[in-house]
């Protein structure tokens, strides 16, 4: 029985250089090295990113810790899109989801809803294809031109992949106004755009 | 994709500097390229020590499912990890347990009289579990786990609870699996002799080894059996009739007194 057990959870061959869905392959089934590079290898443009989303280091820390006890426990849950072996977006859906239970901590509030099942967001749609190319697009042009509160809606229900409610805790403003503020935004855009 | 980060770039948004539309453009962008993540220049000292404290928890050995309930139960951690570890000394006994409770079973369906093999039985099925538990012989780590603070008495009761416990279902559910000719109140008669036996082999064990303690009450009982079996007048049946139970109770009662006692003035 005991050898049985061995050999299903038996991981695949990694090493430094392997694909991140190796790796999580390998987390799955209880290797602390390969959990190691992955957290060499995402933690210093996760905790840089989060950093822009709040301000308190040992906020972001927390979460980031979070994140990747997260990832240590749901490995297995990783599912790679055919063609992209890259984890990115799934760390970083879990690491914003943490971060925004960290905050909500810190106010002390409770909201109900505390399910981890993390899917991968920004599943490549047109607003990111859009997205990708803002710097050099007209698109940036138009960004620029959004004020800052517009903007920072979209950011977090476009560009992070936040529901409305999650956008309105990290921003700290109720949901209808989350709300409103994307739909004006849109509408600039579109204008700006058009 | 269409364009890459520059190194100044991503030292601008690493550092906070970027505006607003770049930073978003640039965050679209490193969510799916792995050579501009690493462009962003890293803190080698607080990557390590965030590591390290990853690696503290992830280190942690996982709980299984006994010791959580019996944490959740309010058992103390250490405790809890000692009665969850304890099967694992007496997976054999525990497979022997469940085929003697099977063979008494199948006795009990299929011969005359057959269920005396059950009642007779199964007060030895935990004696022989108890003596697995603790000791010299039958303990891999024994030697080690006799010179902590944790050793003798505490450790020894500790185990046998974590014995009688599955002994105690796995006997109850085969009783309750007898020939229904007998009452329900008849399927719990071996309960107080089977108690009283281990609590005297766990006396005797304060003079010589557990194994031995436990071999000694077992060969009583059984000599017991089998001189009331050859007796013309008597039955081995006498040993558990409902009259015997009040004697089986007092005499438990006196043991655990003397044992408890003994323990507390020790």
């Amino acid at each position: 029985m005991k050898l049985f057990r061995r050999a299903r959870r038996r991981a695949p061959d990694y090493g430094p250089d392997s694909t991140d869905a190796v790796l999580l392959a390998a987390v799955a089934t209880g290797r602390t090295r390969a959990l190691e590079i992955l957290h060499h290898r995402h933690a210093p443009w996760l905790r840089t990113r989060l950093r822009y989303r709040c301000s308190d280091t040992d906020q972001v820390d927390a979460a980031l810790q979070e994140t990747f006890l997260a990832v240590w426990r749901n490995a297995g849950s990783f599912t790679p899109r055919p063609g992209d072996t890259d984890a990115g977006a799934w760390l970083w859906t879990i690491a914003i989801r943490q971060l925004i239970s960290q905050l909500r901590k810190r106010t002390n509030q409770w909201i109900a809803g505390g399910d981890t099942d993390y899917e991968v967001i920004g599943d490549a749609s047109a607003e990111d294809t859009v997205l990708l190319n803002i710097e050099h697009g007209p698109l940036g042009a138009a960004l620029h031109s959004l004020s800052p509160e517009l903007r920072s809606a979209i950011q977090a229900t476009v560009l992070d992949g936040l529901t409305v409610r999650e956008a309105a805790q990290i921003l700290q403003i109720p949901e209808g106004t989350v709300k409103t503020r994307v739909m004006r935004a849109k509408a600039r855009l579109r204008e700006a755009l058009t | 994709m269409s364009w890459h980060l520059t190194p100044a770039q991503a030292h601008e948004y690493a550092d906070h500097r970027s505006d607003d539309v770049t930073a978003m453009s640039v965050e679209a962008h490193i969510t799916g390229c792995a050579p501009c993540r690493a462009l962003l220049p890293t803190d080698e000292e607080w990557l390590a020590r965030s590591w390290a404290d990853l690696r503290d928890v992830v280190d942690r050995p996982r709980r299984g499912a006994v010791e959580t309930l019996l944490s959740s139960l309010g058992v103390r951690e250490s405790t809890a990890k000692l009665l969850a570890a304890t099967p694992g000394l007496y997976r054999a006994w525990l497979l022997a347990t469940v085929a003697v409770l099977t063979a008494a079973l199948l006795a009990a369906h299929h011969l005359p009289r057959g269920s005396l093999m059950f009642a007779f039985s199964a007060p030895i099925v935990p004696l022989a579990g108890v003596a697995m538990a603790y000791g010299r012989g039958v303990d891999p780590a024994h030697a080690l786990t006799s010179v902590t603070p944790l050793a003798g008495q505490r450790l020894l009761f500790l185990r046998t609870c974590a014995v009688l416990i599955p002994a105690l279902v796995l006997c109850t559910s085969a009783a309750l699996l007898l020939p229904s000719t007998h009452t329900p109140w008849s399927a719990a008669l071996w309960l107080l002799p089977a108690l009283t036996l281990v609590t005297v082999s766990l006396m005797l064990s304060r003079w010589m080894h557990l194994g031995m303690a436990s071999a000694a009450v077992g060969l009583l009982w059984l000599v017991a059996l089998t001189a009331l079996g050859v007796f013309e007048n008597t039955t081995p049946l006498q040993l558990i009739a409902p009259q015997t139970q009040m004697w089986w109770a007092a005499a438990l009662a006196a043991f655990l007194t003397t044992l408890l006692w003994r323990v507390r003035t020790a």
